[in-house]
């Protein structure tokens, strides 16, 4: 497919503990088209977010026979360190389940951070005045200049999620991104990355719950280190 | 950018980086504070050593140099030469005014004989004089004193009612002017007539002309007759005031220039045997300071003829030890040191080579047949010393300590590295996760080093610009410092108990929550508080310290000049070992592998 934006293959990721070493990821691949909506479900442990964390460039897989990830067609890790943080800062934005702000900063410079760490001055309006509609989009517009400690776990939620959009990336990746909230709370979450889903964002969301699930195009099921396909829900 | 907002924020919502502010500065103050008064000190001893003396010296001290003033005008012909003039020094007793009873005390003085005008050329005497112009007391005492010193001849020039009047008011002052001004001047000018004023006004020269008393110790005489010029501190009556300044005690009454002295000195004769003492009274024209204490508590200055006299350096004749009616011939007047000042430019070292040559060219100019000449260079007893040389016992010590001190104190640079290390070390720590979520941004390892190097450098700068500043105020005002720990004000005192019972309370109140960091920092606070008062109370009971001894010292001030080039040296090395202590630390955090940062709580 000419359209297909990520694209995992063959991935394979072991972690040392101690002496023993244990294999999250034995051979997953995964193929994100633009403008899907792609749930990877799996049980606790069962290596989701590796799998989250390997796409996003956070983690590396294995050195040997460890797999490619494509981003636009291009292996994210044969380039440099530096088109690395690019790729982390301008492609991808991060959702994380712990929400993940600053407690130093408030609640606009949280989100204007990455717009910053791309090269952005602070002051510069265009991060600014972005930040600050996307707050107004998410309900939020009376909370620019509290700290994140001042808010709720909902409110918290959709700060990083306008903090993961400032630099318009070409995919979401949402890591359990309502496994700290109550239910109507997480409904909310998954409404406003529904909304963004329409808007055309290409989402990756990682999670445990099969009703959550649903709400993407495509569902895969992570088992024993593998992403099953086709998508297709048992229940 | 986003760098800069991270530190601006760190450093603005913790404690930690504030502590680490106070310890730096601290630390830099210290440095800055102990190196400034050792340099001051070496700078105070070599100056000090260099207007005493001049530059080059050369002393004979055995029985003195004859033809001295022959060897002057050669030293003084060649171009190299600024002045050069005659010492004679010896150790005597000079007998004090005080105390009041007939039993006085008697110091042991160190007498230099000089030429007061070519002295003065040569050292800063000038400016070391002590009275430019008498205080209105001391102007007071003086008219007291003229009065009852020439009662009988103002007597005579008065009427009865007016003397009995004058006799009141003299007597009066008597008593009173030990605490306060008595209007003497005004009292006593009232009841004379222009002629009695007149003539009471001639008694002392000092009465019509405050400024004599100058003039007259520069030249050391008074009214026509050789006076003495002594150390400030010889004298018990005078003491320092905290501002620096000199106070005669008992509101002047015991300021030497109003007294006489009795000076005795032991001549010893060319075998080294103890002649009669000789003793001379003439009056203190003036006082000095130098500001070398061991000089300023122990030196008087006289005539050099009279030291001569007292010495019998002067000039006699040689008479044939058979025939004592015969005579030989003449022994000149000798001087047992000469000093020299170069011109403007000239190293000491330089001048002492001059001096040398000039030397050997003095005494074999001198004809054959002169009955007593001046020793050879190759004799053991003459030395021709720079004036460092001659304070060398004296400096060498001093530099040496400074170094000491300056290697000592260095260690405070790795207690700077040591500390921002260990700081870092738990910031880092506990930012972990930020490390991990600004690397999930796409943060370059480089940029979150960055981030902590500006950190420690904002640290470093604040602190060691506060600690040059403290530094700086301790320096300038250690005299002060040094005299309020020495007699701190009672107020200090009661202050203390009363912030100790303040906490006491405030202890009280919180303990019966039980917690436990309330409980410990009001035990602290007591206990610091308490100390204080304690302490100061003590002082007060033993009657004051005194911390820096001017005797043990040879300064009667301690120095207060900053040294600025060692201290923007401690500056600048502050600055580099908290970068040092904090590039390890943020080396670590930059390497942290960001999904375990994530999961750092």
């Amino acid at each position: 497919m000419s359209n297909v934006i990520l694209e995992g293959k063959n991935l394979k990721k072991t972690y040392r503990l101690g002496r023993a070493s244990v294999c999250v990821l034995t051979d997953a691949s995964l193929q994100v088209e633009e403008g899907q909506w792609v749930t990877i479900l799996g049980s606790s442990g069962s290596g989701k977010s590796t799998a989250l964390h390997l796409l996003g460039g956070l983690d590396r897989p294995d050195k040997e026979n460890g797999g490619i990830v494509h981003f636009r067609g291009e292996s994210i890790w044969h380039q440099s360190n530096r088109r690395i943080n690019k790729y982390r800062n301008k492609d991808i934005g991060f959702v994380f389940q712990f929400y993940h702000l600053l407690p130093e900063l408030s609640v606009l410079e949280n989100i204007v951070l990455p717009a910053m760490v791309g090269g952005l001055g602070f002051a510069r309006a265009s991060a600014k005045s972005r930040a600050i509609s996307l707050l107004e989009k998410f309900g939020l517009g009376h909370r620019i200049s509290h700290r994140p400690r001042e808010l709720s776990g909902g409110e918290r939620q959709r700060v990083a999620i306008a903090r993961a959009l400032i630099n318009e990336p070409s995919i979401l990746l949402a890591d359990e991104p309502t496994g700290n909230l109550d239910e109507k709370t997480g409904g909310e979450i998954l409404d406003v990355l529904s909304t963004l889903h329409k808007e055309g964002l290409t989402i990756v969301l990682v999670t445990h719950n099969i009703e959550i699930a649903q709400r993407g195009d495509v569902v895969v099921r992570l088992r024993h280190g593998q992403i099953d396909r086709p998508a297709t829900l048992a229940h | 950018m986003y760098q800069l907002l991270l530190t601006t924020k760190y450093l603005t919502s913790r404690v930690i980086p504030l502590i680490a502010v106070a310890a730096v500065g601290l630390c830099v103050a210290l440095v800055i504070v102990v190196v400034s008064v050792m340099s001051g000190f070496l700078n105070m001893v070599q100056s000090s050593g260099r207007t005493l003396m001049g530059d080059v010296v050369i002393t004979y001290g055995i029985s003195g140099l004859p033809h001295y003033g022959g060897l002057i005008t050669h030293l003084e012909d060649n171009e190299n030469i600024f002045a050069a003039t005659p010492i004679v020094d010896g150790w005597g007793l000079l007998r004090m005014p005080y105390p009041d009873s007939k039993a006085k005390q008697s110091e042991t003085v160190q007498v230099w004989g000089i030429e007061p005008i070519s002295f003065a050329k040569v050292t800063s005497f000038d400016k070391s004089l002590q009275w430019k112009t008498p205080t209105e007391n001391q102007m007071e005492w003086l008219l007291f004193d003229a009065i009852t010193e020439n009662q009988d001849t103002l007597r005579r020039a008065m009427g009865d009612d007016e003397w009995e009047e004058l006799v009141v008011i003299v007597n009066d002052a008597s008593g009173a002017l030990n605490y306060e001004s008595v209007m003497l001047w005004e009292r006593v000018q009232k009841i004379l007539d222009d002629e009695q004023w007149s003539l009471v006004l001639s008694f002392d020269e000092r009465l019509s002309n405050p400024d004599a008393i100058f003039q007259q110790g520069l030249s050391l005489s008074q009214n026509g007759s050789e006076g003495i010029v002594s150390g400030l501190h010889v004298s018990e009556g005078n003491e320092r005031q905290k501002d620096g300044s000199y106070r005669v005690v008992r509101n002047d009454y015991w300021w030497l220039p109003r007294y006489d002295a009795t000076l005795t000195m032991l001549p010893v004769d060319a075998g080294g045997g103890v002649i009669e003492p000789e003793s001379i009274i003439m009056p203190f024209v003036n006082e000095f300071q130098s500001g070398v204490f061991m000089i300023d508590e122990s030196r008087v200055f006289v005539p050099i003829n009279i030291a001569q006299q007292l010495l019998h350096l002067d000039q006699a004749e040689i008479v044939d030890e058979n025939d004592p009616t015969e005579i030989l011939g003449i022994d000149p007047a000798k001087a047992t040191s000469i000093l020299v000042r170069g011109i403007p430019g000239t190293s000491a070292d330089d001048l002492q080579i001059i001096v040398e040559q000039l030397y050997d060219e003095f005494v074999s100019s001198l004809p054959l047949h002169t009955l007593v000449l001046p020793p050879s260079r190759s004799n053991p007893g003459l030395t021709i010393h720079t004036w460092e040389e001659q304070q060398r016992s004296f400096t060498g010590p001093v530099e040496k300590e400074r170094e000491l001190m300056r290697t000592l104190f260095s260690i405070v640079y790795l207690v700077v590295a040591a500390l921002i290390l260990s700081i870092f070390w738990s910031i880092v720590f506990e930012k972990t996760r930020d490390i991990g979520i600004l690397r999930s941004m796409g943060a370059s390892r480089g940029s979150i080093v960055w981030i902590f190097l500006q950190y420690s450098l904002v640290i470093g700068i604040i602190g060691s610009s506060l600690g040059l500043l403290v530094g700086w105020l301790i320096t300038k005002n250690i005299n002060s410092i040094h005299d309020a720990m020495g007699n701190p004000p009672l107020g200090i005192a009661v202050g203390s108990f009363a912030l100790a019972f303040v906490v006491a309370v405030y202890t009280v109140s919180k303990a019966k929550s039980g917690q436990m960091l309330p409980i410990v920092l009001g035990g602290l606070g007591l206990v610091v508080f308490c100390g204080i008062g304690a302490l100061v109370l003590f002082i007060k009971s033993v009657g004051g310290l005194i911390i820096w001894d001017a005797s043990v010292y040879y300064f009667s001030i301690i120095p207060n000049e900053v040294d600025w080039p060692s201290s923007l040296v401690t500056v600048c090395g502050a600055i580099l070992f908290c970068l040092i202590g904090a590039v390890i630390p943020a080396a670590k955090a930059a390497d942290t592998d960001p999904v375990k940062a994530l999961r750092h709580e």
